[in-house]
């Protein structure tokens, strides 16, 4: 085998290929925010010199319980973000009233940004209001192998009359997910879904008025929220890969606690959305 | 398709005999050049115009595609069309090999469409240029339109605009578009073709004879990951290819597809009597060997048949001499402003609605006139034309004949002239009229497992599906690879399966047209210009991009300023200087393995894998036409190593001692013959010339020898040092071999024709008009020996002597 590697390897270099890019580059620092900016949102200053913050005993075994080979479930409930009445969809340009409980609210973590047959997802979180609470559930996997029930699970939550509610969902995790399902031979079950993509009703109102239009931008301005030691989204497919490639399942607590405060935040914006709806229809 | 009963051309024939009858054909204008300029006209003959065969249409059509081609003038097909519609009915691979114009596209229109209108299945069609995807989408409309077939025909390349794909991927019938597209964003986003797919019946593939070499090699791999995903969506299409005339059509299109293929070769087309002419410029200065302009030939020639009343299409190498040629023809037959103009240009960087108007006045018979670069040698429709000029040899015989296949009308004879530039290649060929004449000599090759393309394309296979162990690829097991690809952490082993895992998309990292990933860009500086002009391979960027090259570029000369090794980047201004480069490299061959061997003559011949070592060491300065060397400049590069497959044949130390009293004359005569034979070769496999090397040395690697200012051979043990201890046997070497690293399988085609080269190469020495020796046969000679004894031809020809077959 190496041998046909140090041949390649050889044939390679001769042909002028620089040998692979060593270790990922280290995250980029974000930018700083303003200090009247800080604050405004009440933010407090964080001392600079200070590490990194380490969680006290992060744990080492993955998250979730084992559902299938392969898949872990993580499930929780929370009072917050509260359930939206029923809407008129129109901020979404979808000319329907929706029954809060058809709505399905979903995120996924992917491998990468690159697009087509080779970027994958693994993780795919879910949030919807259940038994009066909102209720999430990740489907989280651990080899390859798991996609395929990751995939079958995540398709028996999505009832018929499902309504799907994402961010940017439309032109990113809808069509990979798509993809996905296509490359394991089964139907797409999101097809034909209804789908209030929230990101173009949030360009629409506050396109100009924000720095821009992401998610973690929306949830601040909006609803005020503050992340707690997030893990950016950039690194996620770094901390799976590391774990995939026999590292540490530290770092996958960090990846579930992001993709949760996505699905809140979510359900969050969208009872902003669905709150004004119902006001203006009172009027 | 301009061979058929095509309503347009008809009415620009009949226009063009109400306007103003020829007042002689192809024929009468041969006999009046022959007449003329005998002495420049080095080959002549005549192609014997053919009956048309002629087929009634399938029963088996469906109806209404019938009707279509009726109310377009089409009653019945060529003998070749039909044959070719009983094979694909026969669910047989096709490959249609006929000269150009003789209506190939029919060939695969009518099983494609008829199966879109009978089963709704789906067709891709490639094509190497985007113009010839437009054409053949326009007339694929005109077509549908004719019949009301309600067939989708659509070309899909980077111009496509993104909001049109998703409708194209959806309800396209007929997807137009072309290897890159393929390969970078159709494979790599299957999923999103995936009803395209499930339904795709027919892949058709135009003008594969230009698929060879290291793009062919490409091709076939994006072939094997194209049948890969479709046996993902459970169907195996059926293959319909089309060819120019090479010498091995089956064999080639089987090489691509890997899969048995049917050839046609019999056209039964009409075409009219054609009449060939292969010319050299007149000598001018006798001294130096030194010959007129092509340039200046192929106006007369061209001036002379427009004044003759017959349509001319001069076909020029660059986009300059387009440019000049056609100021050149406008300056005598544009001179009158008040009246349309005669002469057109037509060339690549033209936006499309221009050349959409020139192709319409064209097949109007509005213009007398065109001047045009390869971008009018495929199948783009002009109309019935009279004459053809090549300014120059495009670089292989089945294109010559391409070019020339443009003119041909079926009454009337037609003339193609071939006007050789003083390149070595071009001087060899138009003295020999036998290339032209017989079988096409050339065999389109392609390496489809060389092992860095392999790898790129395992790569971007494993992008698409996953791998699984033991799964084959192509005719390889793809393991041992895969298990590079998963060391390199892109892939990831889980179990039996290898699956794609990096955040990357490896197609945009593979170019089609080099092997592995170093190239080099050209980028011009000139006037704050910063673009790119070009690419350069690894391999040859030491050879061609060092600081103060003259780099040649379409025939446009540009000075390299700066060399950015490590960012690969070279960049270059224009510039107007009166000499060329020539890079001075040492380069040192040892044999690793020999794979095959028998004996060549007095000597052996061989074919294995090298070990070359590479310095540029400088360079020189040469003035052009005159070949003086009028300077050096020093170069300070990276020695380069590569491993790569290589023919060498060897004399053993009694013949050499009983053929020359020196050793300096052995070598003298290895180093040119070693040039005579490095240009037969370039022909023999359709090779570029700097995609195949010559070197000669010790066979063990001890030394190896070269060209010192006056054409003798230098003996070097190591780099820089000159002088080689002459002790020990003295076995050498002639080595040709491929320039990319693993090779490019041009050297194992060499080995079988090894006889048929050496044979050439002696012809070529011989037969050479020039005294001592030249660039057209063994290399420039600087300070010409006046003793024929000693001179480099006659050396040349004592060692080619030697190892030629007995």
């Amino acid at each position: 085998m190496s041998a046909l590697a140090d041949k390649l390897r050889g044939l390679r270099r001769q042909a002028g290929v620089q040998p692979p890019a060593p270790a990922p580059v280290p995250p980029r620092a974000r930018p700083e925010l303003p200090d009247n900016i800080r604050q405004l949102l009440g933010i407090r200053q964080r001392a600079k010199s200070s590490p990194p913050r380490k969680v006290a005993g992060e744990p080492t075994a993955v998250p979730g319980e084992t559902i299938a080979p392969g898949l872990q479930l993580c499930e929780a409930r929370t009072a917050w973000p509260p359930m939206p009445p029923a809407f008129h969809a129109a901020f979404a340009r979808i000319d329907a009233v929706i029954d809060p409980a058809r709505l399905v609210l979903f995120d996924t973590e992917t491998t990468g940004l690159a697009g087509g047959t080779g970027t994958r997802a693994f993780m795919i979180g879910v949030g919807d209001w259940h038994e009066g609470a909102f209720r999430e559930r990740q489907l989280l996997i651990t080899t390859l192998a798991g996609e395929a029930a990751m995939l079958d699970h995540f398709a028996s939550w999505l009832r018929p009359d499902a309504v799907l509610v994402s961010y940017n969902g439309k032109s990113y995790d809808a069509p990979l997910l798509k993809t996905r399902f296509r490359l394991h031979q089964r139907a797409c079950p999101l097809e034909g879904l209804m789908h209030i993509d929230l990101l173009h009703p949030v360009r629409r109102r506050w396109c100009g008025a924000w720095e821009n239009c992401r998610l973690a931008t929306a949830e601040r301005q909006l609803l005020q929220v503050v992340r707690e030691d997030d893990l950016p989204g950039a690194e996620a497919p770094a901390a799976w890969l590391g774990f995939l490639r026999g590292g540490s399942a530290g770092s996958l607590h960090r990846v579930a606690r992001h993709n949760s405060q996505d699905l809140r935040s979510l359900g969050g914006i969208l009872h902003r959305f669905a709150a004004d709806d119902d006001a203006s229809a009172c009027v | 398709m301009n061979a058929l009963p095509n309503p347009l051309a008809q009415r620009a024939v009949r226009g063009d005999g109400a306007l103003a009858a020829p007042a002689s054909g192809g024929d009468q204008l041969a006999r009046r050049l022959a007449k003329r300029y005998g002495d420049r006209i080095t080959g002549s003959f005549v192609l014997p115009g053919r009956e048309g065969q002629f087929a009634a249409l399938p029963g088996d059509m469906p109806s209404a595609l019938a009707q279509a081609l009726r109310s377009r003038g089409i009653g019945q097909l060529y003998a070749h069309q039909a044959q070719a519609w009983n094979a694909t009915a026969a669910g047989e691979h096709v490959v249609i090999a006929t000269p150009t114009a003789s209506g190939k596209s029919l060939c695969y229109t009518l099983p494609v469409i008829s199966a879109a209108i009978r089963q709704r299945a789906k067709a891709l069609f490639l094509f190497p240029t985007k113009a010839l995807a437009q054409d053949q989408v326009a007339e694929l409309l005109e077509l549908n339109q004719a019949g009301d077939l309600g067939v989708k025909a659509f070309t899909f390349d980077g111009d496509t605009p993104g909001d049109a794909r998703q409708a194209i991927r959806l309800h396209g019938d007929i997807v137009v578009s072309n290897p890159d597209m393929l390969h970078q964003a159709i494979l790599p986003h299957h999923t999103k073709w995936a009803q395209f797919f499930e339904n795709l019946r027919y892949v058709v593939i135009d003008e594969v004879h230009t698929y060879r070499g290291v793009f062919g090699s490409h091709v076939a791999n994006v072939l094997r990951r194209l049948q890969r995903v479709c046996a993902f969506y459970g169907v195996s299409p059926q293959f319909i290819l089309c060819s120019a005339t090479i010498g091995n059509p089956a064999e080639h299109a089987s090489a691509l597809i890997e899969q048995p293929v049917t050839a046609i070769t019999e056209s039964g087309a009409p075409v009219g009597e054609k009449h060939v002419l292969l010319w050299n410029p007149p000598v001018v200065n006798p001294d130096l060997g030194l010959r007129a302009s092509a340039r200046s030939q192929s106006n007369r020639i061209a001036r002379t048949a427009i004044r003759a009343g017959l349509k001319t299409l001069v076909f020029a190498q660059s986009r300059l001499m387009v440019e000049v040629l056609t100021k050149y023809l406008k300056d005598v037959f544009d001179n009158d402003p008040r009246k349309p103009p005669r002469i057109r240009a037509y060339r690549g960087g033209y936006l499309p609605t221009e050349r959409r108007a020139a192709e319409r006045e064209m097949r109007a018979g509005q213009v007398d006139g065109i001047v045009s670069t390869s971008a009018l040698e495929l199948g783009v429709d002009i109309g019935a034309l009279d004459v053809v000029v090549l300014n120059g040899y495009p670089g292989s015989v089945a294109a010559t004949w391409q070019r020339f296949g443009r003119a041909g009308r079926r009454q009337q004879a037609s003339l193609g002239v071939l006007v050789a530039s003083s390149d070595p290649l071009d001087q060899y060929l138009v003295r020999h009229p036998e290339f032209f004449q017989g079988a096409p000599p050339e065999h389109a090759r392609i390496a489809a497992d060389q092992p860095l393309i392999l790898l790129d394309h395992i790569r971007c296979a494993a992008f698409e599906l996953p791998f699984k162990d033991g799964e084959l690829f192509g005719p390889q097991d793809a393991t041992p690879w895969l298990q590079v690809l998963a060391e390199e952490g892109v892939l990831h082993q889980e179990g039996e399966r290898f699956e794609w895992i990096a955040d990357s998309y490896p197609a945009n990292a593979v170019s089609l047209r080099s092997v592995a990933d170093g190239n080099f860009v050209v980028v011009d500086r000139t006037d704050g210009r910063q673009t790119i002009v070009a690419e350069v391979d690894f391999s040859a960027a030491s050879l061609t991009l060092y600081e103060g090259a003259i780099h040649m570029i379409q025939s446009v000369p540009y000075q390299v300023e700066r060399l950015d090794w490590n960012g690969r980047k070279a960049f270059v201004t224009r510039t107007n200087v009166d000499y060329y480069t020539d890079a001075i490299d040492y380069t040192k061959l040892k044999v690793l393995e020999a794979f095959d061997g028998s004996p060549a003559g007095a000597g052996s011949a061989h074919h294995g894998e090298v070990h070359v070592a590479r310095r540029v060491a400088g360079y020189k300065k040469i003035r052009y036409y005159t070949h003086e060397n009028i300077g050096y400049g020093p170069v300070n590069l990276p020695d380069l190593e590569l491993h790569t497959t290589a023919v060498w044949w060897q004399l053993p130390q009694r013949a050499l001692e009983q053929a020359f009293d020196h050793r300096q004359e052995a070598l003298d005569g290895f180093l040119a013959a070693a040039h005579a034979l490095h240009i037969v070769a370039t022909v023999a496999v359709m090779a570029e010339a700097r995609d195949l090397q010559k070197a000669v040395g010790s066979g063990d690697g001890a030394w190896f020898a070269t060209p010192d200012a006056n054409g003798r051979a230098q003996l070097r043990s190591a780099f820089g040092e000159e002088g080689a201890p002459m002790l020990g046997p003295f076995i050498p070497t002639l080595y040709l071999y491929d320039a990319f690293p693993g090779g490019v399988g041009l050297s194992a085609p060499l080995f079988e024709r090894r006889e048929d080269l050496v044979r050439l190469a002696r012809e070529l020495v011989q037969r050479c008009d020039c005294r001592a020796g030249c660039p057209a046969c063994v290399g420039p000679v600087l300070a010409v020996d006046e003793q024929n004894e000693r001179s480099l031809k006659s050396l040349a020809t004592r060692v080619l002597d030697l190892i030629v077959a007995l």
